[in-house]
C-alpha cells in the first residue's frame, strides 16, 4: 500500500495541518459564545455545575473523532492510495530533449533535430502505459514543454513542436533540472532520458555528475563545419573613417579546410551591397583563426560576414553587423581674425568648422556657434560659444572689467573645466560676469568668474577675455578646454563605438573605464532593457534570443550583434554504467488497485454522518419536529380542561 | 420606500368569515355574537309585558291592545358591544434573539383586529411592556383596518415587561369589563400569574396567545455560553449541552403549561405558538379549535 501522490510526510503534514485546525475550530466552537435571550429563566434551570462551566474541552469527542477519520480519508483519496506494491505502479520519467544549436545541422538530407524527435517518439512507445513522462527541452536553459504526463499523444505533440534554440548545451544544468523535478513529483522516480548529441558549451559542462538513473540516446553527428566565431569592429584610432574588423572562424570538424572569408556593405537587404574585403584562410582540425580587415566608410550601413564553402550547419556561416554613421559638429565661427581659433578647432577631426564675417551672421545656424568679440542683434538658437563679448550684448551681465588680474583657478568638478590645472597666469584685460544662479563657474580670477558656463537649451559658454590673444595662448590648458568645451556641448561626437558580432548566450564586456553601473545601460533591440551586472571593470549580461544589443557605458559605445549561434567545442563522454539505447521494460500488469474513490466515498460519507449525528442537521430536526407536537398540546379546549 | 404590509390581501378575505368569541355574558353587556338575558333598545324581539306609566308609547303593542284593550309593550333583545381589548407585548424581550417574535405579535395582533372590525366589533390594542402605551382604537368596520395595521406596523419595542404594573394601570383605565386577549411571550421575572389572576378577578375574561421563537423553546447553541437579559441586561454564563437543552426545554414547556392552566382555570383560552409556525395555521387551526375564533 502506498501514495500516489504524497509522501508519507507530506501526507503527514497536510493530515497535521488539517487535524490541528479542527481541533481548533472545535475549541473555538466550545468557546464562550455571547447571545442576547429573552429570559434566563429557563438556562438558570438548565445550568451546569460551576466547576464543568468553566472548563473549555471538546463537547462531542465522537464527533471530532469522526471529523478527523474523515478528513484522513479524504487526504489519503487526494493522495491517491494504491493497494498493492509500488514497484507495479506507473513510475514518471523525465525526457531531455536535447535543442541546442547544433541539432539544426543536416546529416545527409535531414537535421539533427529530427533524429532526436524520431528517437524521442520510440523511447516514449517503449514505456508502459501508465508511466508518466515530462519533456524537458535543453539548451543553455532547460525548459519544461510539459508536465508528467500520461496521454501519449500530448507528449508526441511537444516533442513535434520543438525546434534547435540558438545557444549550446548545457547538460549540467539541464541533469540538475531533471532530478530536482523528479524529486518533488512525489511519484516513484522512473528515468532521465538524453537525447541529443554530446556538444556541450564549456568544459566544466562536459563532466557533469551523471544522474544514477540517467539513459542516453545519442544522436550520431560526424559533421564537418566550418563557422564565423566572433568577429569585432572598431574605428581606428588614428582615423576616424577607418574601421578595422576582425574576423575569427572555427573548424569543428576534423579534417583541415580552406574557408574563404568575404565581407559586403551596404544598406540592409541583398541588393546594392559592395565587396568589402576577402581573405583564404586555413583551418586546422578543431583550430580556430582570425583575420583581420580594414574598411573606409563613415556611412552607416550593414556589414555582411560570409564564409565559403557552405557546409551542413550554414547557420553560422555569415553574420552581419550594423555600423553606424560617424557623427560631425558643424561649428559656425564668426571672428574677422579666423587664424586666432583655426589650430583650435581642427584639433578635432569630428568638428566642421566654417569661419564667417560677423556681418554675414545668421541666427539660424545648427551645431554650434562662436562669436569672437562680436555680439549679434539676435542671439543664435543654436548652442553657442561667446569670446569677449562686447558688455552691453553679453548673454551673461557683466560685473566689471579687470587689468592684470592674476588667474585664480578652475572649477574642476565642472565637465568644462576637468583635468585643467593651469593658474600661473595673469590675464591683461579681463571681464568678470555676473552669474545667475544656475551657472556655473568655470574659470575665475580674484574679482570673479571670467568665464561662465549656462547649461540648458542652447547651451551658452561665455570667456571674458580671448584665449588666443592672452597669456593662456601659451598654456597647455586652452587646447584641453576647447576639447572639454566641445564633449560637453556635443558629447555624441567624442563616444566611441566598438562592434562585435557573436553567439547568443553570455556576454562578457570588460569596459575601458571604471563606469558606475547607474551609467550603464544595456538594451535589446526593441529598447528593452537587459539584465547586467557590473564587477571591477567587467560588465556581463546574457542574451538567449539571436539579435542586437546595446551596451552604453559613459562615452563608449558597445554594439553586439549576437546573431550566431552557439556551438558547444567540447564532447560530452556519457559514463560508462549509463544504460544506452532504447529500453525495454516489463510490460506486466498493473496489479496495484486504485483506492481513492472508496476512500472519496467513505471520507463524504463520515463527514455527512457526523452532519447528521452531531450537526446542525440534528437541531434543525430537533426544532422543526418538536413544534408541531408542542402546538397540538398547547391549544387547549375548555371543555377539555373542565373535564 | 413604503414598507410591505403586515397581511395580504387574500390572507385578510379569508379573516372575513370569521367572528372573535367570548364566553362571559357581561352584566348590562350583552350582545354580539351571544344572544342577551336582558330586554333594551334593540332590533330582536324578546318578550311582553305589561304597560306602566312612563314607558315609550311607541313600544306598546297596538294589535294587542284593540283586541284585549289592554296595554302590553314589547320587549327587545339589548346589542350593546362587548368591549375587545387586545394587549400586545412590545418589550425588549420580544426581539431576543431576533424580532420574530415582535413580527409576529404585530401580525396576529392586526389580523385579530381586522375579524373584529369585519364584524363591526370595536376593538382596543395596547402595546405594553411595563405600563399601557401606543393606544389605537379600532372600530366602524372594515374601511378603517388600513389606518390600524399602519399603526400596529409603526410600533417600536419599549421597555421591559412588568404584568403587574401594566394590568393595574389597564384595570384603573377600563372599568368596564369585556374579553382581554393579550399577545406576549409571557416572560416576567417577577411572573405573570398574579397580575392575570386580577384581570379575571375583575371579571375579565382571557385569551392568551404565547408566542415564542424557536431558539426560545430549543435553544440551538452548544457550548460555553455567555448569556445576556434582552430587558434586564443580567448576565449568565454557562456550559451548555444536550442533556441541559433537554432540561431548558422542559423548564420551557412546564412555564407555558402554567400559563394555559392559568387561562383556562378562569374560562379563558390559550393558544402557544412558534414563530415557524403559519399564522394562516394558528387562526384557522389553533385559535379555532381553541373557541376563541368561530
Amino acid at each position: 500500500m502506498y501514495l500516489l501522490n504524497l509522501s508519507f510526510l507530506q501526507f503527514l503534514a497536510v493530515f497535521g495541518s488539517i487535524s490541528v485546525f479542527a481541533v481548533a475550530l472545535y475549541l473555538l466552537d466550545r468557546s464562550r459564545r455571547r447571545q442576547v435571550v429573552s429570559t434566563l429563566r429557563f438556562w438558570v434551570a438548565a445550568e451546569q455545575p460551576a466547576a464543568a462551566a468553566h472548563r473549555r474541552h471538546i463537547q462531542q469527542p465522537w464527533s471530532l473523532v469522526l471529523q478527523l477519520l474523515s478528513m484522513a480519508l479524504l487526504v489519503l483519496a487526494i493522495g491517491q492510495l494504491r493497494w498493492g506494491a509500488p514497484m507495479e505502479a506507473g513510475r514518471d520519467h523525465v525526457l531531455l530533449l536535447d535543442t541546442s544549436a547544433w541539432m539544426a545541422a543536416r546529416s545527409g538530407n535531414r537535421t539533427l533535430m529530427d533524429l532526436a524527435r524520431d528517437r524521442a517518439r520510440r523511447y516514449l512507445r517503449a514505456l508502459p502505459a501508465r508511466d508518466r513522462v515530462m519533456l524537458v527541452r535543453a539548451d543553455a536553459l532547460a525548459t519544461p514543454a510539459t508536465a508528467f504526463e500520461p496521454d501519449r499523444r500530448k507528449i508526441e505533440a511537444a516533442i513535434q513542436a520543438s525546434q534547435p534554440g540558438a545557444t549550446a548545451l548545457n547538460l549540467d544544468q539541464a541533469f540538475a533540472f531533471a532530478r530536482h523535478i523528479q524529486s518533488q513529483a512525489g511519484g516513484r522516480a522512473g528515468e532521465i532520458a538524453f537525447i541529443g548529441t554530446s556538444r556541450v558549451a564549456d568544459p566544466e559542462s562536459a563532466a557533469p555528475a551523471p544522474p544514477r538513473n540517467l539513459r542516453v540516446l545519442l544522436v550520431p553527428d560526424p559533421i564537418e563545419n566550418c563557422g564565423l566565431r566572433k568577429i569585432g569592429m572598431r574605428r581606428a584610432a588614428a582615423d576616424p573613417g577607418l574601421w578595422e574588423i576582425y574576423v575569427s572562424a572555427r573548424n569543428y570538424g576534423t579534417r583541415p579546410r580552406n574557408v574563404n572569408l568575404a565581407l559586403d556593405f551596404g544598406p540592409g537587404g541583398a541588393t546594392g551591397r559592395v565587396a568589402a574585403g576577402f581573405q583564404q584562410l586555413t583551418l586546422p582540425p578543431g583550430g580556430e583563426k582570425e583575420a583581420s580587415f580594414e574598411y573606409r566608410t563613415e556611412a552607416a550601413g550593414i556589414l555582411g560576414v560570409t564564409l565559403s564553402p557552405h557546409d551542413a550547419f550554414p547557420a553560422d556561416d555569415r553574420a552581419e553587423l550594423e555600423l553606424p554613421a560617424q557623427p560631425t559638429l558643424p561649428v559656425t565661427v564668426y571672428s574677422d581674425e579666423p587664424d586666432l581659433l583655426k589650430p583650435l578647432l581642427a584639433a578635432t577631426p569630428r568638428v566642421a568648422a566654417v569661419y564667417r564675417k560677423p556681418s554675414e551672421y545668421r541666427s539660424n545656424d545648427t551645431g554650434l556657434v562662436i562669436l569672437d568679440r562680436f555680439a549679434p542683434p539676435v542671439r543664435p538658437t543654436a548652442d553657442s560659444l561667446w569670446i569677449d563679448p562686447p558688455a552691453a550684448g553679453s548673454p551673461i551681465p557683466v560685473r566689471r572689467v579687470v587689468e592684470q588680474a592674476p588667474f585664480a583657478g578652475w572649477n574642476s568638478d565642472h565637465p568644462v573645466a576637468a583635468g585643467l590645472r593651469t593658474k600661473d597666469f595673469k590675464l591683461d584685460h579681463a571681464t568678470v560676469f555676473e552669474p545667475a544662479p544656475g551657472d556655473a563657474r568655470i574659470g575665475e580670477v580674484d574679482a570673479g568668474p571670467v568665464i561662465v558656463a549656462r547649461p540648458g537649451h542652447p547651451k551658452i559658454v561665455v570667456f571674458g577675455f580671448h584665449p588666443a590673444l592672452s597669456a593662456m595662448r601659451y598654456e597647455l590648458a586652452t587646447p584641453l578646454l576647447f576639447a572639454n568645451l566641445l564633449r560637453w556641448f556635443s558629447p555624441q561626437i567624442f563616444r566611441r563605438w566598438e562592434i562585435s558580432g557573436g553567439s547568443v548566450g553570455s556576454v562578457k564586456l570588460l569596459m575601458d573605464q571604471d563606469t558606475p553601473p547607474q551609467a550603464v545601460r544595456v538594451t535589446s533591440q526593441d529598447g528593452s532593457p537587459v539584465p547586467f551586472t557590473v564587477r571591477d571593470r567587467t560588465l556581463d549580461f546574457f542574451s538567449g534570443v539571436p539579435g542586437p544589443v546595446r551596451v552604453v557605458a559613459a562615452d563608449r559605445e558597445y554594439l553586439y550583434s549576437l546573431t550566431l549561434p552557439e556551438i558547444g567545442d567540447t564532447r560530452w563522454e556519457p559514463p560508462a554504467q549509463a544504460p544506452k539505447g532504447m529500453p525495454h521494460f516489463s510490460l506486466g500488469l498493473d496489479t496495484a488497485t486504485d483506492l481513492w474513490r472508496w476512500l472519496a466515498l467513505a471520507g463524504l460519507a463520515g463527514l455527512l454522518a457526523e452532519w447528521v449525528l452531531f450537526g446542525h442537521f440534528r437541531r434543525f430536526r430537533q426544532t422543526r419536529v418538536l413544534h408541531p407536537v408542542l402546538l397540538r398540546s398547547k391549544a387547549s379546549d375548555p371543555e377539555e380542561v373542565r373535564r | 420606500m413604503p414598507s410591505a404590509p403586515l397581511l395580504d390581501r387574500e390572507f385578510l378575505e379569508k379573516l372575513e368569515r370569521l367572528t372573535i368569541q367570548w364566553q362571559k355574558s357581561f352584566p348590562g353587556l350583552v350582545g354580539g355574537h351571544n344572544l342577551s338575558r336582558f330586554a333594551g333598545a334593540g332590533q330582536e324581539f324578546l318578550d311582553h309585558r305589561n304597560f306602566h306609566h312612563g314607558d315609550d308609547l311607541r313600544a306598546v303593542n297596538w294589535r294587542a291592545y284593540l283586541r284585549l284593550e289592554k296595554l302590553f309593550l314589547k320587549m327587545f333583545q339589548v346589542e350593546p358591544r362587548v368591549p375587545v381589548r387586545m394587549l400586545v407585548d412590545i418589550s425588549q424581550s420580544m426581539a431576543a434573539p431576533h424580532e420574530q417574535k415582535f413580527e409576529y405579535a404585530r401580525k396576529l395582533a392586526a389580523a385579530l383586529c381586522y375579524v373584529g372590525l369585519v364584524r363591526l366589533d370595536s376593538i382596543e390594542v395596547h402595546g405594553f411592556s411595563n405600563r399601557l402605551a401606543q393606544r389605537i382604537f379600532a372600530t366602524g368596520g372594515r374601511h378603517r383596518f388600513p389606518g390600524v395595521m399602519d399603526r400596529i406596523a409603526a410600533w417600536e419595542l419599549q421597555g421591559a415587561t412588568d404584568y403587574l404594573g401594566a394590568i393595574r394601570e389597564f384595570i384603573g383605565t377600563y372599568s368596564q369589563r369585556g374579553l382581554v386577549i393579550i399577545i406576549s411571550d409571557f416572560l416576567d421575572d417577577r411572573g405573570c400569574g398574579r397580575a392575570l389572576e386580577y384581570l379575571t378577578d375583575f371579571g375579565h375574561e382571557l385569551m392568551l396567545l404565547q408566542v415564542w421563537a424557536d431558539e426560545d423553546r430549543v435553544p440551538p447553541w452548544t457550548g460555553e455560553l455567555d448569556l445576556r437579559d434582552a430587558e434586564t441586561g443580567a448576565a449568565l454564563r454557562l456550559d451548555f449541552d444536550d442533556v441541559a437543552r433537554q432540561r431548558y426545554t422542559r423548564a420551557f414547556d412546564e412555564y407555558a403549561s402554567e400559563i394555559q392552566a392559568l387561562a383556562l382555570r378562569s374560562g379563558g383560552r390559550y393558544a402557544g405558538v412558534a414563530t415557524s409556525q403559519p399564522i394562516e395555521d394558528l387562526i384557522f387551526g389553533d385559535l379555532i379549535r381553541a373557541r376563541g375564533i368561530a
